[in-house]
């Protein structure tokens, strides 16, 4: 028997990638939230050890990101985040560039910083950047602001006129870190002006994209080899160790290889923090007529892609209801916090967190069951969401009562909660993919997807199987290297599967037409077996697959769409994740601790191609939401992470997960992504719960100290 | 940087030795689970580390008068000694079982946890509540410090720099003893606050002493003789365990950290001596 290399240890994750001649990298991070960078000298540095700074990398583009083109390789004149890059240096052994940096004597003047997201718009705030090009499609609109992403339907903030009853209130979310097992980890090498980059990456074609800009080259001189990852959760999107590690490759003419330290994790990339004030309007017998969102995003230093999660919470918070007027002011802000960026649960965790705690807080105020208000008001087939888009395949029903079944809601709602949401996929989006056959009569899967411990490539060989008509052993899925697979947007935003289903089936019409081709028959004659090829009712032409070696389909899929960032109408998402939760507590009222003593989710899955993964991806997308829920934030002090570790910040253990259950509701005719459909609902589910107990908490995460401070009896 | 030195003495004397001439430059290495985060977080760079591991006879567990643990023994062998659970000392066996998860307890010492005094630990709690002492050698001699004299505060001990903790005598514990563990976030965090029990009562369940020791609020653990004493001579009520818990909140000096506010810790502290001495009453 062969065991699983992942569980021998054997696996190679980015980390353990290597190459001769390499050298180990480690970066010199600033101690100040902001601060002029005066002078840097790395004279003590031995010679032998290569550094980069500021001026090593004066040839170049000065600035990356993947929306906004803000963020330097290492400092220019200003550092803008505690753990902001100042330099860097590559030597023999990991040892010895951990020693070399403490080597690099840096002079800095301290400047003022802001952390909060409204006061960063304030007049007297500081800049954190100067003279930097915002793209025509962002809005930012006043100081630090990158982004500011507005939707008006119906009459907007004017609706409120029509509603008999109007609650309002405000909800915010804590800053989280994704702790994947294995950090970021990122090994560059230059050949013969080529740069190579293998790297833990879920968006190879945006590195390339972002390097070629970097260091201006054409894309094609770049090379990006995708190495399985040790978990990512969103982290590990977008550039993060490839510039620096490029460019210190570049300098020693050596390959280099970056892997973070744990701490350096929580300085890397969060989740942002959000805060929302959401008003809602409805009439006496439970109708919701008016809602307005008004949200702040905190960023941090560098935009990284918080202009589109500030945009997708913004519209995630209106929930998937019918609401004729709807307003929404979501704003994305600069801060002097570490950089925040893709987190699992996309910005629907802020949202669905406010929006569902708030749906709450009206039925109360209705004296109506929360799951009879939700059940009036959720979006059906045919109706408008507030974007303009009219709903098909709408499931919010479906999933929000098994849910409620799951606890026995009909049977008393004591300390029990509900939650339903929406949530967009990356739109517009394009998939390429290819289906090779090779020397050996196999199927090669050229596809971009990414594996950050989800197995992709288990449900694409399934997909690419049952196209083809062949058992997913002839299916075997080729390198992950920019070289050999098509573009593919990015291995993000639960959009995989359904994307590349489409992709696959497209590229199995295109192979099996160029298969019947070489039969000269039409390819509904074709006839494709393990067997191999052959045409319908003559058995003695079929050939073996060894004899169709080099043949290959092509197949690409794209959704387009968009919204306007002015009134927020168009095409938010191609297809809308669904998803509900339920849950049951106990809280001590003394203490303040809550436990969980029932836990569902109902996840829309369309049809589901691999059942094992789709179930795992299921259970760890809703342990994830239980730490959000329950005591996982990241605290900050003047800037400075104080819980960067993990004693400090934590994650569930096996025993803070409940024994818990799901639906994955099947039908339609996609495959839909659930990767994280349980991340946004599990908490607002658990928040409700709390609240049906008489401690109506605002806050994520819903520690025990918040809720006893948010008891109604004392 | 230096590569610090290694030892790995055979002997307690050459321990102590190393240790009286290396001095403060040199750190003993038990378990590692606490020095190993200091060292990872540049908190402190010994020059040389004393490894325990080949020390014989630091690793006994003895059972008689008193119950010895030596300095090496893990948390989870405290934890599993079926010795120690059936005997009268089975509160202690059950107090280290709390601490962290089975990875860190098969590593964790008992010398380690009492010598870091780190305040938000289990085990000392328990332990000053029953009037435990540590033995303690150095080239010179052999002394033996009351625990509550021992922990002195915030990461802080009596441990003299040529001194090492050889062992932990725990006396017979008295009739009713319990630890009550308080967790405000994950089941394998640090305790919010951790409270104490050691109350002697007689056929009539009249309370013939009574220690209470509320831990993980503050630097060391605190007792409050005087609050305790109106529970003396006479079976424990709710009000009294009320009254004491009161008291308690009162008089503890409380911290604030990522577990909890200091005020939080106040209100905590009223309701588990008042929950703890209930089972008393009870």
């Amino acid at each position: 028997m062969t065991l699983d290399p992942r569980i021998t240890g054997r696996f190679e994750y980015g980390q353990d990638q290597q190459v001769e001649g390499m050298l180990h990298a480690r970066i010199l991070r600033s101690p100040h939230a902001h601060a002029k960078v005066l002078s840097i000298n790395t004279s003590e540095v031995p010679q032998h050890v290569v550094t980069l700074t500021r001026d090593d990398v004066a040839d170049l583009e000065p600035l990356y990101g993947p929306m906004v083109k803000d963020q330097p390789i290492v400092a220019r004149d200003r550092v803008l985040h505690v753990g902001d890059a100042v330099a860097a240096v590559a030597a023999g052994t990991p040892r010895e560039a951990e020693e070399a940096i403490a080597l690099i004597e840096v002079e800095y003047e301290e400047m003022p910083a802001v952390f909060d997201p409204v006061d960063a718009t304030g007049d007297a705030a500081p800049l954190l950047h100067d003279g930097i090009e915002i793209p025509a499609e962002l809005r930012p609109d006043g100081r630090n602001m990158c982004h500011r992403f507005r939707l008006q339907s119906g009459l907007g903030q004017d609706g409120f006129e029509r509603a008999d009853v109007v609650v309002e209130d405000t909800f915010a979310v804590a800053a989280a870190a994704h702790v994947a097992m294995e950090p970021h980890a990122t090994l560059a090498y230059w050949e013969a002006g080529r740069l190579h980059v293998i790297t833990g990456t879920q968006t190879p074609f945006n590195v390339r994209r972002d390097l070629a800009a970097l260091f201006r080259l054409s894309e094609e001189m770049i090379r990006i080899v995708v190495a399985p990852m040790g978990g990512s959760f969103g982290a590990k999107t977008f550039m993060r160790l490839e510039p620096v590690a490029a460019a210190l490759a570049r300098k020693a003419r050596r390959p280099v290889r970056a892997v973070l330290t744990r701490a350096e994790e929580f300085i890397t990339i969060n989740r942002h923090p959000a805060r929302f004030h959401i008003r809602l309007g409805a009439t006496r017998d439970g109708t919701f007529v008016a809602k307005s969102v008004d949200a702040w995003w905190n960023t941090g230093a560098y935009a990284d892609c918080g202009p589109s999660v500030c945009t997708k919470g913004g519209y995630a918070a209106i929930g998937p209801y019918r609401i004729p007027n709807v307003n929404v002011d979501s704003r994305c802000v600069y801060t002097h916090l570490p950089p925040a960026g893709a987190f699992r649960g996309y910005a629907a965790t802020q949202g669905v967190w406010a929006s569902e705690r708030m749906t709450d807080l009206m039925a109360d105020r209705l004296g109506i069951d929360p799951l009879t208000l939700r059940l009036r008001n959720l979006l059906r087939n045919g109706d408008s969401f507030a974007t303009g888009e009219v709903m098909h395949d709408a499931r919010f029903a479906d999933c929000l009562r098994k849910a409620a079944e799951a606890v026995d809601w009909g049977g008393g709602r004591k300390n029990k909660g509900l939650a339903v949401m929406l949530k967009g996929m990356q739109t517009p989006s394009r998939t390429g993919v290819a289906l090779e056959i090779n020397a050996g009569g196999h199927i090669v899967l050229r596809s971009a997807t990414t594996d950050m411990g989800q197995r992709p490539e288990t449900a694409q060989r399934n997909l690419a199987a049952e196209a083809l008509g062949l058992s997913p052993d002839l299916v075997t899925v080729g390198s992950n290297d920019t070289d050999l697979v098509p573009f593919d947007t990015r291995t993000t935003s639960s959009r995989s599967t359904f994307m590349m289903s489409n992709a696959i089936r497209e590229a199995a019409n295109d192979l099996r037409r160029k298969i019947a081709q070489r039969f000269e028959v039409a390819p509904e004659d074709l006839v494709l077996s393990d067997e191999g090829a052959g045409v319908a009712g003559s058995p003695d032409l079929r050939r073996p697959l060894t004899d169709l070696t080099g043949l290959r389909g092509d197949g690409t899929f794209v959704t387009p769409g968009g919204l306007d960032p002015d009134t927020g109408q168009g095409i938010a998402s191609s297809h809308w994740h669904q998803a509900a939760a339920s849950a049951e507590v106990s809280v001590d009222p003394e203490t303040g601790v809550t436990s969980i003593t029932r836990l569902h989710t109902a996840v829309y899955a369309g049809s589901v191609v691999d059942r094992p993964g789709a179930e795992l991806q299921n259970e760890g997308s809703t342990i994830f939401g239980i730490g959000t829920a329950r005591f996982e934030g990241i605290v900050f002090e003047d800037g400075q992470v104080t819980n960067g570790n993990l004693s400090d910040y934590e994650i569930p253990s096996i025993l803070d997960v409940p024994d818990f259950t799901y639906d994955l509701l099947e039908g339609g005719e996609h495959s839909h992504g659930l990767g994280e459909m349980a991340v946004p609902v599990v908490p607002a589910a658990i928040g409700n719960a709390v609240a049906a107990a008489g401690h109506p908490v605002r806050n994520l995460p819903i520690t025990a100290e918040s809720v006893l401070d948010a008891s109604l009896v004392r | 940087m230096e590569e610090p030195d290694w030892h790995s003495p055979a002997t307690i004397e050459e321990a102590v030795a190393l240790k009286a001439r290396l001095g403060d430059t040199a750190t003993f290495l038990a378990g590692g689970t606490f020095t190993a985060i200091l060292v990872a977080n540049g908190l402190i760079r010994p020059h040389a580390f004393i490894h325990l591991a080949r020390v014989p006879g630091l690793d006994r567990i003895e059972i008689g008068d008193d119950l010895r643990l030596g300095a090496m023994v893990t948390h989870r062998r405290v934890e599993g000694s079926s010795e120690i659970r059936q005997s009268s000392w089975a509160s202690v066996a059950n107090c280290f079982a709390q601490v962290a998860s089975p990875r860190i307890r098969n590593q964790a010492t008992v010398g380690g946890v009492l010598c870091d005094a780190d305040y938000a630990s289990d085990p000392p709690t328990l332990l000053v509540a029953l009037g435990a002492r540590v033995r303690l050698r150095s080239p010179s001699g052999e002394r033996e410090v009351m625990l509550s004299d021992f922990i002195q505060g915030h990461y802080e001990t009596a441990l003299g720099a040529d001194e090492l903790l050889v062992d932990l005598v725990v006396p017979r514990p008295p009739r009713h003893v319990t630890y009550v563990k308080f967790r405000s976030r994950s089941s394998e965090d640090r305790p919010c606050v951790g409270v104490a029990v050691a109350a002697e009562v007689d056929g009539a369940r009249r309370c013939q002493s009574l220690r209470v020791v509320v831990g993980a609020v503050s630097g060391r653990p605190q007792e409050f003789p005087r609050a305790c004493a109106i529970a003396l001579g006479d079976r424990i009520t709710i009000e009294v365990a009320t009254e004491i818990g009161h008291q308690y909140s009162e008089l503890a000096s409380t911290l604030s950290d990522m577990r909890g506010s200091a005020a939080y810790r106040k209100r905590l502290i009223a309701v588990l001596v008042r929950r703890s001495l209930e089972t008393l009453a009870a």
